[in-house]
């Protein structure tokens, strides 16, 4: 193979700035972090309200629900951003729209992280909904014949055990989360993807910052996988067959 | 026709079988018995190779099961099996599991296997099955479609895992009587069964394992009438209260 | 709030979104066809490969899987041309692109479709006298598809909204047709909305006809 390496690039300067490319590889890493962790605390939170509407035997409840689901899991994650950042603007009263467009601060994280975010709570939906049917019909009429209410007996009984249930596929989101937040890109968030074609143009290397981002990605990944292996053993439940190993 | 020779067989560091010698020979109907975890099922699955083993011979034939440069599906297109579970193939109609192996393997066309099949049915008495599906068939009919397919390959002889082990109580009988007519017919046999009214009635031989050994080796006379070993006789008269 | 939208671009934008339609939706169908079979190939190379193979596959399933696709489609775009010496189109690289990565899932799903199969089926099929190959082409990868059918198409759903990724190189399809002519006529607005709307009423539609197809398929059972 005929290509140069250039490693040292990392310690140059930007074409136009005072700033190294290294310095440009953390700072996506920091907004890759920042996007994806924020659109997941918004995902595990209404994800789960969701999920558990979702499960309810009220029409009234779980309609909506389905069509959170729904709406969110059908239409590809750079389409919604795209929705976010060009159209929602457009929908709001003139003086919000206004500053949307032009005043607020760091709009494309907050876009990012929203759009993001609620694209991943249909997926999170599903999931705690698997895990809540998942349980015995038993543990549902248990709560209730102690005299829990249904909102007690979700709180109490049926969700602690869904979601440790449901460890391995969140695990699973998780890491999807970090991989789509590359899409952000799109909307200009400085993140790792866009940082990796911006130092290609800047620098006039190809391979360089590929290879970089790429091993950036996967240690996010790894970093992923041992914390939900953390959170995984010290919520285990002894003795239960799924869990315990 | 069949030579086990000194065969034993690990799974990782656990002993499963410890030379393990016998023999069947030609027309000769043998009945494997024993509690479970005996190895007696994976004795006969060694037999045609469906097992690896680590030490001994096992000769089918002539042809050595364990040598690395047998022809190993040739070989199995020369003996039949029929499993505890039956194992029809349920994605095909009864012609197709009864054709497919003829057509593939032994190269025969369609119309002549199909021919074959149909006659094997009716010999078993399940002709107006053929072209409905395993999952539509009673248990005891698809077992007795299973020795159908075996049949059909013209096997030089026949092992049975534990045939009737899956049945309920009133289809054993169909099936016994399907293998004792085999039996009667000349068929070479080795049969893994717990049934001891059939090896009453048409074994030559009964062979007793435990715990991976072979601990008994007698003609069928001797066997039930005056078994040597002790853990033996614990077993037979333990199943024979019923 | 909609007072200053005016959606009779759409019917003007048609024929440019068919192009798109059309290249994201064949896209999605080779990267289906080819994406199973070397998914497929992959799944057996794990299961019955040797130690060798199977770490092979397994390395690479665990690879695509670990990045993002985005990055995976900047990666095949910068090293195909390298390889074959000649420049490559966004267009042709997405196909090669998707096949691979798709393969990756679907050799997941066929893994577990696989192993669904027991090990009965496979022993009947040796003791017939079928070869390896004879016993997984008639006995085992028939069953293993019918019970991974669902969702082996739900992973086509989630490929075809993923093709909308080759927005990073600048490949025509669906989305890029869609912004192209949202920025031409100066509508960017209603040009996204109404790709947002076909693909939701594409994917909804057919995540509908897989349900069904899995309600018919379980009392078949």
């Amino acid at each position: 193979m005929n290509y140069h390496w250039n490693w040292g690039i990392f310690l140059q300067q930007v074409q136009a700035g005072e700033e190294t490319y290294l310095d440009w590889m953390i700072s996506g890493l920091g907004w890759t972090v920042a996007v994806a962790m924020s659109a997941w605390v918004i995902a595990l939170v209404l994800g789960s309200i969701v999920g558990t509407l979702r499960t309810s035997p009220r029409r009234i409840l779980s309609a909506p629900a389905n069509v959170w689901v729904e709406l969110f899991r059908n239409i590809p994650i750079l389409v919604q951003l795209f929705l976010w950042f060009f159209v929602v603007p457009e929908l709001l009263p003139r003086d919000l729209s206004m500053w949307v467009k032009q005043d607020m601060p760091a709009k494309e994280f907050f876009t990012a992280a929203i759009g993001l975010g609620l694209f991943t709570s249909a997926r999170i939906a599903e999931q705690v909904r698997a895990g809540i049917q998942s349980l015995p019909r038993g543990q549902m009429n248990a709560g209730l014949a102690m005299g829990f209410t249904l909102t007690q007996t979700y709180r109490y009984v049926l969700l602690p055990m869904a979601f440790r249930i449901i460890i391995p596929p969140l695990t699973s989101e998780f890491m999807n989360t970090f991989k789509n937040s590359a899409v952000a890109f799109a909307i200009g968030v400085l993140e790792l993807t866009f940082q990796a074609k911006q130092m290609q143009e800047d620098a006039g290397l190809e391979f360089e910052p590929m290879i970089v981002v790429t091993v950036l990605y996967l240690v996010c990944a790894f970093a992923v996988n041992r914390v939900m292996a953390v959170i995984e053993k010290r919520t285990r439940v002894p003795g239960y067959i799924a869990g315990a190993k | 026709m069949i030579d086990i020779k000194d065969v034993s067989k690990w799974y990782g560091s656990f002993q499963v079988l410890t030379d393990c010698s016998t023999h069947v020979s030609k027309g000769e109907v043998v009945v494997v018995c024993g509690p479970s975890g005996s190895g007696k099922s994976t004795l006969i699955k060694c037999v045609n190779g469906l097992e690896p083993f680590q030490k001994g011979t096992i000769t089918v034939n002539g042809t050595s099961v364990g040598d690395p440069k047998t022809d190993l599906p040739k070989l199995r297109s020369h003996v039949g099996m029929v499993f505890q579970h039956f194992e029809l193939f349920p994605h095909m109609s009864i012609t197709e599991n009864l054709t497919i192996a003829q057509v593939k393997v032994l190269g025969r066309s369609k119309d002549e296997a199909a021919d074959k099949g149909l006659k094997l049915l009716d010999r078993v008495g399940l002709k107006a099955h053929a072209h409905k599906f395993p999952g539509q068939l009673s248990g005891g009919q698809q077992q007795r479609v299973a020795i159908a397919r075996a049949l059909a390959m013209d096997p030089i002889c026949m092992l049975f895992d534990e045939p009737t082990s899956a049945l309920d109580p009133e289809m054993i009988n169909e099936v016994l009587d399907v293998m004792v007519e085999l039996a009667r017919e000349g068929m070479t046999m080795m049969v893994v069964t717990h049934e001891m009214g059939f090896a009453r009635k048409v074994a030559n031989r009964v062979i007793f394992m435990d715990r991976g050994a072979i601990v008994e080796d007698a003609r069928k006379d001797d066997f039930f009438g005056s078994p040597r070993s002790e853990r033996a006789q614990a077993f037979l008269s333990k199943i024979l209260q019923h | 709030m909609f007072g200053s939208f005016d959606f009779s671009v759409i019917p003007a934008s048609l024929p440019f979104i068919w192009e798109g339609f059309l290249f994201s939706g064949t896209l999605t169908l080779v990267a289906m066809l080819g994406g199973v079979v070397l998914g497929t190939l992959l799944a057996l190379a794990r299961l019955n490969g040797g130690p060798a193979l199977a770490a092979v596959a397994t390395t690479y399933v665990n690879a695509m899987r670990s990045i993002p696709l985005l990055m995976v489609i900047l990666w095949f775009f910068l090293v195909i041309p390298f390889i074959t010496g000649t420049p490559m189109g966004a267009e042709r690289s997405a196909f090669i692109t998707f096949t691979l990565f798709e393969a990756a899932y679907y050799s997941e799903i066929m893994r577990a479709g696989i192993q669904s199969v027991s090990r009965g089926q496979v022993n009947a099929g040796y003791a017939l006298g079928m070869s390896y190959w004879q016993t997984m082409g008639h006995v085992v990868l028939p069953q293993a598809f019918r019970n991974m059918l669902p969702v082996l198409l739900t992973q086509t759903i989630i490929l075809f909204q993923d093709t909308s990724l080759v927005y990073i190189i600048g490949a025509k399809d669906l989305l890029k047709a869609a912004e192209i002519t949202g920025k031409n006529y100066n509508r960017p607005v209603e040009m996204y909305v109404f790709a947002a709307i076909i693909y939701f009423v594409i994917c909804f539609s057919l995540s509908f006809l897989v349900k069904r197809l899995q309600k018919r398929i379980s009392i078949v059972r």
